[in-house]
This record gives C-alpha cells, structure tokens and sequence, in this order.
C-alpha cells in the first residue's frame, strides 16, 4: 500500500514539474487560460471522482460547493475589503461547513435519492439567488444585491500579479491555481491509497459488512463529504480570484455535465481518471468550438455513449489492456 | 374566504401539473429503478411536438395536444431502444442510468435550442378566456389543466391496476424474475414504462407552456418540482406521487399568496430535507432492508 501511495506521489510531481515548465513554452495568453480553466475543472473532477468514484455516494451538488467557495472570495472581497488570498482558505472552510449539514441530510438516503437531494438543494440556492431583487449597497451607479442576483460579482480584486508581473500577470494566476490543483491531487491520491480510501470503498462496496468489521459508516460519509468539499470550494475560490467575477452561470447544468463527463470519460473508481478525462474533454471542447455550437450536443452524446460502451472509462479500458499483456507474458514465460 | 379558495383552485391547478408530471416518473423508477434525469427535456419536447403542430401545421388544439403526447412517447420509446436496452442488467445501473439520461437530457435540449431557437413562443394549444366561480375569477385554462390532469391520472390508475397489461407492469415491479418465470416479458414491459411516462410527460409539458411560455430549458423547473414530489412520496410510488403532487401544489399556492412567489420553490425543498431525514424511504415507500 505504501508503494502505491508513493509510485501515485512520484507520477503527480512529474505532472506538476512538466505543467510548472508549461509557461516557458506556452508564450500565448490564449493558451495559457484554456490550460487554467483545465487545472480548474481537473481539480473538481478529481474530487468528484473521490466522493462518487471511492465513497460511492454520488452527489450532483458539487458546483454547490465549487460556488460557496467563489461567492466567499466574492463577497468578502466586495463588501469587507478582504484579500482574495486570505479569502480563499475561508471560501474552502465554508464549503466544508456546508457539506456537513447536506452530508447530514444525506446521510441514511440510498444511492438515487442523495443525487436528486444534493440536486435539487443546489437548484434552490440558484433560484433564490437568481430571484433576489432588494439591493443591498449600491456600486458605482449599480444596484448590488446581496447575492448579486442574476449579474453575480465583479471587479473583484486581482491577486498583485499585475502590478509585479505587469504583462505577464497571468503566469503568476497560473502557478497559483497550478498549486491549488497539486494540493487537490496529492490530498485524493493520499486519500484514495490510505486507510481512509480503504474505507470508503469497504463502505461503498459492501455496507453491511463494513459495518460488522467496526467502520462507522456515518462518520466516513460525512469524512467524505467534507473532504472533496474543501478542496472543491478552494478550487472555486480560486476561480474567483483569477477571473475575478463569481455569478449564477457557476450553476448551469452544462458546465455540471461537462465535469461529470470528465469524470465518466477518465473512469471512476481511478485516481488518474480525471486528469486525463479533463484533458480529454477540454481538448474536444476546444475542436468543437471551431464547428458552430455543438459544445453540449457532444458533451451529451459522450456521456451516452461513455456509460453504454464503456463504464468504467478510459482508466477501466487501460486496466485491462495492462492485464491482457501481463497474461500473454506470463503465458509466453510458462511456455 | 375568497382568498382561500383563490388558493384551492390555484393549488389544484399547480398539484395538477405537478401529477402529470411526477407519475410517469414514479412509474419508470417503480417498474425499472431507473431515474430519468432527461424527464424535464421530455416535457419541453411534448410542449414544442403541440406548439408545431398547432402553430405550423395547422391542427386544431385537440389534435395538436394529441401530437404533444404521442411526440413524448415515441421519444420515451428511443430513449429505450437506443440507450436503456443495453444498461439493464449491468452494475450499478442506477447510478448509471442517472448519468446516461443528464447525457440524452443535454442533448435533447440541445437539439430543441438549434431547431426552435431560444425565443420564448407562446403555446397556441390553449383556451382563452376565463370564468366566475362564487366571486372568484378563474381561467379557462386552470380548468382544462384540471380535465386534462385527471383524465390522464385516472386512465393510469385504471390501466395499472385494472388491465392484465397493468398487471404485467406491476409484476415486474414487484420481482422481476418472478414475473419473467410467470411469462411476462420483461424488455417489452420497460418500453411500454418508458411510452407512458414519455406520454405523461409530453401532456405535461403541453400544460405547463400553456401557462407560461416555450423554452428549451422549460422543463428543468418543473422537472425538479417532479424530482422532489418522487422523493417525498418514496421513489416508485405512483399513487402517492400523485397525492404529493396535489398536497404539495396546495401549499405552495398558500405559500407564494402569503409569503411571496419568491420561496415557492425553496420552502417546498426546505420541507423534503425535512420529510427525508425523519423518513428516509419517503412519505409512502417501504424502508428497504439492506442486504449485501
């Protein structure tokens, strides 16, 4: 079990390392950003696949909390002059606050039911956000409402890197969230090959049974929860603080979709799963935008077709291709 | 007093539509532990199928209703003949079925946006005018969404429980190896699950326009609303979907005249956090033992 937790380890840092020289090669700011928002979406992916892939509770609220950590650096930063740098570990905190009380009203519900709950409680937080019409102060001529209704924040405080870096302000965005994401890999890969990962999976597999060995299945949902949320909402503060907006769009069902299909595609119940699928994704994504509208047409149609023909991903298809080829030369050594 | 039953006809009229929409839910889940995330996009489908109809081809509102509902259910037949057939059977088929049908969702709703557009048409199939009802005013409209809902719920309610085809649904329902030993075929028994709940969705969605307007994502509010009264009857629970559907209707009308339209919606899933942690199984389903 150690070795796997440090071959997992060596792999991420070799990842990091080759993204951390990606700014030396990559001169456009173009790229540059497409290479940001996939460190986004992976970090969220990752986590997902934590929740869903090992813990086996499968939560479509993960936006949720994705939005509670980019609205925390939002509103600190808009009405009480915090630094989006000391926001950003509060946004996290609050994320992790929230998933205790929805991993509570979760907490005795069977697999379809916890889908449609944390669903609809992240659908209700998006209508009375979006419908919210008093305003709260008023900004520059504008109403501010207290959520920021349907127009969200903006203007939020940019993290120094402009006046340090001036034109090349983005680098010093990118390493930022760079960081963000390698904290939120290593943290699953330590999660998943540890004793809590163990765990989760004997709880996911086989309740009843886990139970009779002595796991608290109570204890380890709401762990669970708690965990992918933290680095969920620290991800999404981080949005916040490199594109400095935070609004109800965070919500759409599109972008939830895009992201499970990140999941689906890298495979769950994997750890490098969702990097991959975010890559993937994000590469199909971009060849579409050059074919007219036809972004959501495809995420559907390879969710479709990922879970008909191909359940378990790429990272199940990779399994057993290493399996087969193992088999072959074991069969030839025999031989 | 008038207030009151303002509230009544109103709340009848939401827990109407609210039943159209949920039934069909409920029946799928019941029948095939499948949860159709696409159930919403399956109603703005219905909606559109009458808006064509009666607004390109001409068809008088009857007919295109009719066009509505038959679009749904020949759409709940794809969805089962080009995705569910291949899933059943397999491992976690229920978590997998939620992923595959957010999957056709998106791509269905996409496919409404690129031929309809995003304007906000209004539904031709409709009645205008309205009514005095003991010093109340009420529209026509509210009154064919109440004929409609109940027409269609009792023909479930009788085709369920009183035709040997219903017999064969609630067979497999209740055990599926039983039923297939007993010689009901069991794939034939899904796609006719998935006809009716597209069906009931396409009447659904055909109210549901009448009352506000079309729109590719028109389906996603009241899809939720549906999601919601599954949950709180107990997934699979047809007959109390439809007593949620009519209760829930109720207080949310009470809630939006007294306290504000705004936490409709809100206070409605505020009450299923509440209802499913005292009752996780539901209002009306059974606690299932867990066996592994």
């Amino acid at each position: 079990m150690m070795n796997d937790v440090r071959n997992n380890v060596v792999g991420g840092l070799l990842l990091f390392f080759a993204l951390a020289c990606a700014p030396a090669l990559v001169g456009e700011r173009y790229l540059l950003n497409e290479m940001i928002v996939f460190l986004i979406w992976a970090s969220v992916a990752v986590q997902w696949n934590v929740l869903t892939g090992h813990a086996g509770v499968f939560s479509l609220g993960q936006m949720l909390l994705f939005a509670i950590g980019a609205y925390t650096v939002a509103m600190t930063n808009t009405y009480l002059g915090i630094s989006p740098w000391f926001a950003m570990p509060i946004g996290a905190t609050v994320a992790a606050l929230a998933a205790v009380l929805i991993g509570l009203a979760c907490l005795r519900l069977a697999a379809a039911y916890v889908a449609l709950l944390t669903f609809a409680i992240s659908y209700m937080v998006y209508v009375l956000i979006i419908t919210e019409t008093e305003c709260f102060t008023t900004v520059g001529g504008g109403c501010q409402r207290f959520f920021g209704g349907t127009s969200g924040f903006s203007r939020i405080d940019d993290l120094g890197f402009r006046k340090l870096l001036r034109g090349d302000w983005i680098v010093g965005n990118y390493y930022m969230i760079l960081g963000i994401f390698a904290l939120s890999f290593l943290a699953s890969i330590i999660v998943i090959h540890g004793r809590l990962g163990l765990a989760f999976r004997a709880l996911a597999d086989s309740p009843v049974y886990a139970a009779a060995r002595g796991l608290d299945r109570t204890k380890f949902r709401i762990v669970a929860f708690v965990f992918s949320a933290f680095f969920t909402g620290l991800t999404g503060a981080a949005y916040a603080a490199h594109f400095r907006t935070a609004g109800p769009s965070l919500f759409d069902f599109s972008t939830l979709l895009f992201i499970l299909a990140m999941v689906i595609v890298g495979g769950l119940r994997s750890t490098w799963g969702p990097v991959v699928g975010a890559a993937l994704m994000m590469g199909m994504v971009e060849i579409a935008k050059d074919m007219g509208e036809i972004r959501n047409t495809m995420i559907g149609l390879v969710i479709v077709l990922f879970v008909v023909l191909m359940p378990d991903g790429i990272a199940g298809l990779s399994r057993r291709v290493v399996s087969r080829f193992r088999k072959t030369n074991d069969a030839k050594e025999a031989s | 007093m008038e207030a009151i039953f303002q509230i009544i006809v109103s709340g009848l009229t939401l827990g109407a539509m609210y039943a159209l929409g949920s039934v069909g839910l409920a029946l799928t889940y019941g029948t095939m532990r499948m949860f159709n995330m696409a159930h919403g996009v399956f109603m703005a489908i219905g909606a559109y199928g009458a808006f064509f109809a009666a607004d390109v081809l001409g068809l008088p509102i009857l007919l295109a209703l009719l066009g509505g509902i038959v679009l749904g259910g020949v759409v709940g037949a794809l969805l089962h003949l080009l995705v569910v057939r291949f899933m059943l059977d397999t491992k976690d088929f229920e978590i997998n079925i939620l992923v595959a049908t957010a999957g056709v969702g998106i791509l269905l709703q996409d496919l409404l946006l690129k031929l309809f557009g995003a304007y906000p048409f209004r539904q031709p199939v409709q009645i205008e005018g309205t009514v005095e009802l003991g010093g109340v005013v009420i529209p026509v409209q509210s009154l064919a969404i109440l004929f409609v809902g109940f027409t269609l719920i009792s023909a479930i309610a009788w085709g369920l429980t009183r035709t040997s085809f219903g017999l064969s649904i609630r067979a497999t329902a209740m055990n599926r190896d039983a039923a297939r030993l007993m010689g009901v075929n069991a794939t034939a028994t899904y796609l006719q699950v998935l006809i009716i709940a597209g069906m009931l969705a396409g009447a659904a969605g055909v109210m549901i326009s009448s009352i506000s307007t079309l729109s590719p994502d028109m389906g996603t509010n009241p899809a939720i609303r549906a999601f919601v009264i599954c949950v709180v009857a107990g997934l699979g629970s047809v007959g109390g979907a439809g007593i949620t559907a009519l209760a829930l209707g109720l207080i949310e009308a009470a809630v939006q005249y007294y306290i504000g339209a705004r936490f409709g919606l809100p206070l409605m899933l505020a009450l299923v956090v509440i209802v499913l942690v005292r009752r996780p199984a539901g209002l009306f389903g059974r606690e299932e033992v867990v066996r592994s």
